[in-house]
């Protein structure tokens, strides 16, 4: 399949508006329509672009694919230490610990971070699997 | 509306099935769970529009792709 200017281009500006409407999912998640996993879903859905488009090497340019694999781990662990943190107060898992938006904002961005950190860490392996056969 | 829609999503998915080009029928894909998207956000449910657009559009168009691209040299 030949590659044209208009995928380059088109992809390269694309990109990072969708970034930015998946930051914005993330943070208003509480407010509009939206939430962790949508957001998340959206920002690896711009790198995947990304990868598509330009090639695993200007992706790992711009995002190390260590540095991802680091996000979604801490992903994980800070969730965990959010739904364990109502244990230390008394309460139940994943009990507020914050006045209203408090919580569920945390919640928001760190499951936002982990989903997509996990889905382009998995649409990447599987891309530089198919790479090595060749 | 809502009729009009899923006529939309009738044609799309028959089209879907009876084309010859792989590559074609991935991005048909795309456009109809972008319909289908629209159906959900006219029957007053935003977020699983929302997570239809980015799943659906997104990265499932992505893994189709991959396929696609790495099936085809083996001979049509």
């Amino acid at each position: 399949m030949k590659k044209t200017n208009i995928l380059d281009v088109v992809s390269r500006k694309l990109s990072p508006f969708i970034l930015l409407f998946g930051v914005y999912l993330v943070t208003f998640g509480h407010i509009s329509p939206g939430g962790g996993f949508q957001g998340g879903v959206a920002l690896a859905s711009s790198l995947l672009l990304i990868l598509l488009a330009q090639g695993p090497r200007v992706l790992a340019s711009s995002f190390p694919i260590g540095r991802i694999s680091v996000i979604e781990v801490l992903g994980y662990g800070l969730f965990l230490l959010a739904g364990l943190g109502g244990f230390l107060l008394g309460l139940g898992f994943l009990s507020p610990l914050l006045p209203p938006p408090g919580t569920i904002f945390i919640l928001n961005i760190v499951i936002g971070a982990k989903v997509g950190a996990g889905i382009t860490l998995i649409c990447w392996h599987l891309f530089q699997e198919g790479e090595e056969q060749e | 509306m809502i009729e009009i829609l899923l006529l939309v999503h009738l044609i799309l998915a028959i089209l879907v099935l009876s084309i010859r080009s792989l590559f074609t029928a991935v991005i048909l894909m795309a456009i109809f769970s972008l319909f289908s998207a629209v159906l959900f956000f006219v029957l007053h449910a935003p977020d699983v529009a929302l997570t239809e657009a980015a799943v659906g559009a997104g990265v499932s168009t992505f893994l189709y792709i991959w396929i696609v691209k790495h099936t085809q040299k083996e001979g049509e």
